[in-house]
């Protein structure tokens, strides 16, 4: 439904006419993020600053219109999709890193700022940003906060949550707030807490201050293969139960792996049931001591060919061949669902051999590549959309995968969100008073509902998967 | 009116979380005052409560609901200590960085509330960052979750960090999901006693200025800093050499969490901010403090005008002062919190819409 002439108008005044677009062309460029459902916003408006963000917001409000905060349009759960139509608020005019403190080790950012151009500016000055989703060459700062991203090196240094010290937000009434800051233990509710991760339900970010890391002066890279996907998944849990916990901790499949080396030529061994990919940083004698600790328990598990990066170059090498893994499957078919549950390390072997059955079972095949450490799946389901028949096949398949996580007595999503694409499965893992609960803040915070409507929550005016409508809460009686 | 919690008060100890929630909601229903109580090591943080009411004890749900050694995760139920959760994860060799102080007798669901923190923060965190689920009673009677029980989750709203630190506020913590660590391969404990403080100071921000990252550093007002590092043996160390001070027995941390002294504050300032309040204080007092985290701890000997005093120089600075223990007299004329934030009033929305009348610990906290 288009918007009034008159909203448009009032948008247009406060961000400047070159600032809306509303030419029906135009909106389908912003129909999708990297999820497989579209849906055009009613406009796009371009803001500068918050005061622009709290005065399209007061619009938004007055009229009743959806406002849904977008960035980069990375996001793989439709968390960035107008799913109602309405506003499509666009960050990426603010991208503007306000200030790096070097002795606070903290970094003030507009939303817009790209994740890897933090740690590279922050480069100078020995520092770098932690959370490193593998998109983070153009995923923003905004969209990370919003869904509480991740990435290989959360295993070791924690999730988006644990880096953002403080935002500015804007809420659905278009009030502006600073939450938390540069103390710690602030006094009240962790609104900052609950905000990150709230998928643009609660409200718009328009600064975010992180704290930075110190680089580590050693990094040390290894690379092993090992015969079974059963075989590498024990050998992570032997790493992490010998009590070492490495900054990353990476598995990949043999499908992953032949395309990754065809693209690549990272020197992966294709002949590998899967390989692990683990790095640990410090200083050198605790990389050394700490790597060989980890050939060790390797090889009791069944690791060979193991190869260690000898130079940076190499190292960056090896994690192209990761980072860039899904870019690589397009060998083997042009799209790709992408699902990212999450079961107890333990049950990896489990989930993956469900994971594959379900493959086999729908005809689709499937690339494992994922954060290992964390029991952070990410199976690609791999398909060509000009089989026209083919969506209904992959959707079911991704939601089978679910349920097969969820039976593991694992979580819908480790770093993804809910979004549009999981919403309907939430009462799998949350009972009706847990999503009440939840609704509690929604509606404290936006009690109209203008704010990113149809996500996290079931939407009862979507129509059910067809397993979610048959099956029900799957852990009863257990609180999960 | 403000009523001293020294009253007696009616103590109920529900033994399962659906029976503390039935006896939340009755008291809820007719308009009673409710004031869980864990191990009580956090029973002065606040100010003095605004009614009388019943005391609801979390101490008989102290059961472990789960330990999966392999997944280094624990489901517990609120009332458990932390010592007896520490004794259950050090047969695996694993355990949950926690060191609060005025221990031992913590109940995790207490720690959880009152967000009350150690020196091992400095490396690990706080339990804001390794909890990731949590069960809560709500006045109306109902039990709800949130988070799981694996280590990496973004499904459904993050209420972790809503209740974490939320003094009960928005429903009382009766079960709980950690991600656990496993013990360091080696862990090596130093300290060095100081004559003047510039030396002090200067000590701490060279060890926290190490190539390894130390797990803790703690400065004292009597000249004494300590530091720990946990990691691999060549790596400990070679940094424990290069630093050059003399080596302690680990037994010491222990020692230090038992630190409670019967008046007393937390400063907690952005960290390049905590020496000059602490210099303020002047040479007699007494405190100690982690410089790493901005965080410190004064024993206060004065009044409710002294601490009011450095309260208003920590918040011009940008942090704050909450009283941790002291008489309620001494709470009621010296504010527990201080000024409120100025997001009060959306706290106040959340709390109205998990506590519509106010019956969880009514007038302690800030909502």
């Amino acid at each position: 439904m288009a918007l009034a002439q008159s909203v448009l108008e009032e948008l247009r005044r406060v961000v400047g006419k070159e600032h809306v677009i509303d030419s029906s062309n135009d909106l389908r460029i912003f129909e999708r993020d990297a999820s497989i459902e579209g849906s055009a916003p009613d406009a796009v408006v371009l803001p500068a600053n918050a005061a622009e963000v709290s005065a399209v917001i007061k619009i938004a409000s007055k009229n009743r219109i959806p406002v849904v905060p977008r960035g980069a349009g990375t996001g793989l759960s439709g968390g960035a999709v107008t799913i109602r139509g309405g506003i499509a608020l666009q960050v990426t005019r603010m991208r503007k890193i306000l200030e790096i403190d070097p002795v606070a080790q903290t970094a003030l950012v507009e939303p817009g700022v790209v994740n890897q151009e933090l740690s590279l500016v922050a480069a100078a000055q020995r520092l770098f940003y932690a959370p490193d989703p593998s998109s983070q060459k153009a995923c923003t700062l905004g969209g990370n906060a919003a869904e509480n991203s991740g990435g290989p090196h959360c295993l070791y240094y924690g999730v988006t949550t644990n880096h953002v010290l403080g935002m500015e937000v804007v809420l659905a009434d278009g009030s502006v707030h600073w939450v938390s800051g540069d103390a710690p233990d602030r006094i009240g509710l962790d609104l900052c807490g609950v905000l990150v991760g709230s998928e643009g339900t609660l409200c718009a970010i328009t600064k975010i201050k992180v704290r930075l890391l110190r680089t580590p002066p050693s990094v040390a890279t290894l690379l092993a293969a090992f015969p079974t996907i059963d075989a590498a998944s024990q050998a992570v849990s032997a790493v992490i139960g010998h009590g070492i916990v490495p900054a990353a901790l990476e598995m990949m499949d043999s499908v992953t792996v032949g395309a990754v080396e065809a693209h690549y030529h990272a020197g992966y061994p294709t002949d590998a049931g899967a390989v692990l990919l683990v790095e640990v940083d410090g200083i050198a004698e605790s990389t050394l001591e700490l790597m060989n600790a980890i050939r060790h328990v390797l090889a009791e598990n069944h690791g060979y060919a193991m190869r260690e990066a000898q130079t940076p170059a190499e190292r960056d090498l090896l994690w192209a061949g990761r980072k860039g893994a899904i870019g690589a499957l397009g060998r083997i078919k042009p799209n790709y669902y992408l699902h990212d549950g999450v079961v107890p390390r333990s049950r990896l072997p489990q989930i993956l051999s469900a994971v594959g059955e379900i493959g086999v079972h729908y005809k689709l095949p499937v690339a494992n590549v994922f954060h290992a450490g964390d029991g952070n799946l990410h199976p690609n389901i791999l398909f060509d959309l000009r089989d026209r028949d083919v969506l209904p096949q992959v959707e079911s398949a991704g939601e089978e995968m679910l349920r097969a996580v969820v039976e593991l007595g694992g979580a819908l999503s480790g770093e993804h969100g809910i979004g549009l694409e999981k919403s309907a499965f939430m009462p799998w893992v949350f009972s009706h008073d847990d999503l009440d609960a939840m609704r509690l803040v929604k509606n404290a915070l936006d009690a109209h509902g203008i704010m990113n409507p149809g996500k996290i929550f079931p939407d009862p005016e979507r129509k059910m998967p067809h397993l979610a409508g048959r099956t029900g809460l799957a852990i009863e009686a257990k609180w999960w | 009116m403000v009523v001293s919690r020294r009253r007696k008060q009616a103590v109920e100890k529900p033994s399962t979380a659906e029976e503390l929630a039935h006896r939340l909601h009755e008291a809820a229903e007719a308009g009673t005052a409710v004031f869980p109580v864990g191990g009580g090591r956090a029973a002065e943080m606040g100010d003095p409560p605004a009614r009388d009411g019943i005391e609801l004890h979390t101490t008989a749900l102290d059961r472990v609901l789960e330990h999966s050694q392999a997944d280094m995760v624990v489901s517990v139920e609120a009332g458990i200590t932390l010592e007896a959760l520490q004794a259950l994860l050090k047969k695996s060799g694993q355990f949950l960085p926690l060191d609060p102080f005025n221990s031992p007798g913590h109940t995790v669901g207490g720690l959880l509330a009152s967000g009350w923190t150690g020196p091992l923060r400095l490396r690990y965190g706080t339990a804001r960052d390794f909890l990731i689920g949590i069960r809560v009673a709500l006045p109306d009677g109902r039990l709800a979750s949130a988070g799981g029980r694996v280590v990496k989750n973004v499904s459904g709203y993050d209420l972790m960090k809503l209740h974490y630190g939320a003094m009960g506020t928005l429903g009382v913590i009766v079960a709980a999901s950690f991600k656990v660590f496993p013990k360091a391969l080696h862990d090596a404990t130093v300290s060095f006693d100081h004559e003047s403080m510039d030396e002090v100071w200067a000590a701490a921000e060279r060890a926290l200025g190490l190539p390894m990252t130390p797990s803790a550093v703690e400065v004292f007002s009597s000249g004494r800093v300590m530091a720990r590092f946990m990691g691999s043996p060549d790596a400990t160390k070679r940094t424990v050499t290069d630093l050059g001070w003399a080596q302690a027995d680990g037994s010491v941390w222990e020692q230090h969490a038992k630190a409670a002294p019967p008046q007393w504050a937390r400063i907690a300032m952005p960290r390049h901010q905590l020496r000059p309040i602490l210099e303020r204080l002047g040479p007699e007092q007494s405190w100690w403090a982690s410089p790493g985290t901005g965080i410190a701890n004064w024993t206060v000997a004065g009044g409710a005008e002294d601490v009011q005093a450095v309260r208003s120089a920590a918040v011009a600075a940008g942090g704050s002062l909450v009283l941790m223990a002291g008489p309620a007299d001494f709470r009621r004329d010296a504010r527990a919190w201080g000024t409120p934030p100025a997001t009060l009033h959306l706290m106040r929305r959340l709390r109205t819409a998990f506590d519509p009348n106010e019956v969880i610990n009514p007038g302690r906290f800030v909502v």
